[in-house]
């Protein structure tokens, strides 16, 4: 059994900040058999952090194994996450996605994503909201980021 | 940092993925990733870099709209 990647201070840390939680949130990973360095950690980083509460669950997919789920995710990286909400048995999807391992200053971004998500509300500005309900074409958005 | 996913959570239209540029370099290089975060609009239309208050990203969104690539 490896040693755990989140240590017990931060995993205690963790755990308070999902005193937060409000629905239930579910984390799909999508990892690769091959050519895929950081999969494992990753896979096991979202493990820990999802036992972390029952408000969260992880399904994990192979990139390769499960193309078709991963075509209707439209997940073409691995590691690869989609954070989504659950309500019952349906997976509520609302674009949120990672790819690449959340560590670092990331790994702060994913516990706020799961906190986002878990809340189904934006948080943004009025005049943000007034904007984006307007839409009626996809926005894509990839946000460059780096570990540290 | 996840101002992109809130939008995402706001519209259906939105789908905002973070990428780990180092672990998918030919991505960042094709989008010419130099300085962090950069966040890259509908594939190339539009590009901010920085993290950048909302209705900066908003206009730079409105902007890539009109934009075809």
């Amino acid at each position: 059994m490896a040693d755990k990647l989140l240590n017990e201070g931060v995993a205690r840390q963790v755990q308070q900040a999902f005193e937060q939680l409000q629905e239930p949130v579910e984390v799909l990973f999508f990892g690769a058999k091959s050519n895929c360095e950081y999969c494992d950690d990753t896979r096991q980083l979202v493990e820990e952090v999802v036992s972390l509460t029952d408000k969260l669950s992880l399904h994990v997919y192979d990139l390769d194994d499960d193309a078709a789920i991963a075509q209707e995710y439209k997940i073409d990286k691995a590691p690869g996450m989609v954070i989504a909400g659950r309500a019952g048995e349906q997976v509520l999807d609302y674009g949120v996605r990672i790819a690449g391992i959340p560590a670092g200053h990331e790994f702060t971004s994913l516990i706020h994503d799961l906190l986002l998500v878990s809340g189904r509300d934006s948080g943004l500005e009025t005049s943000t909201r007034e904007f984006l309900d307007t839409l009626t074409q996809p926005v894509h958005l990839q946000v460059f980021v780096t570990p540290t | 940092m996840v101002l992109a996913h809130r939008m995402a959570m706001q519209s259906p239209w939105v789908e905002a993925e973070m990428v780990e540029a180092m672990e998918f370099p030919e991505l960042a290089q094709r989008f010419g990733v130099s300085g962090v975060p950069q966040t890259t609009i509908n594939y190339g239309a539009g590009t901010v870099v920085g993290a950048v208050p909302e209705d900066y990203l908003v206009d730079e969104i409105r902007q890539a709209l009109e934009i075809r690539v």
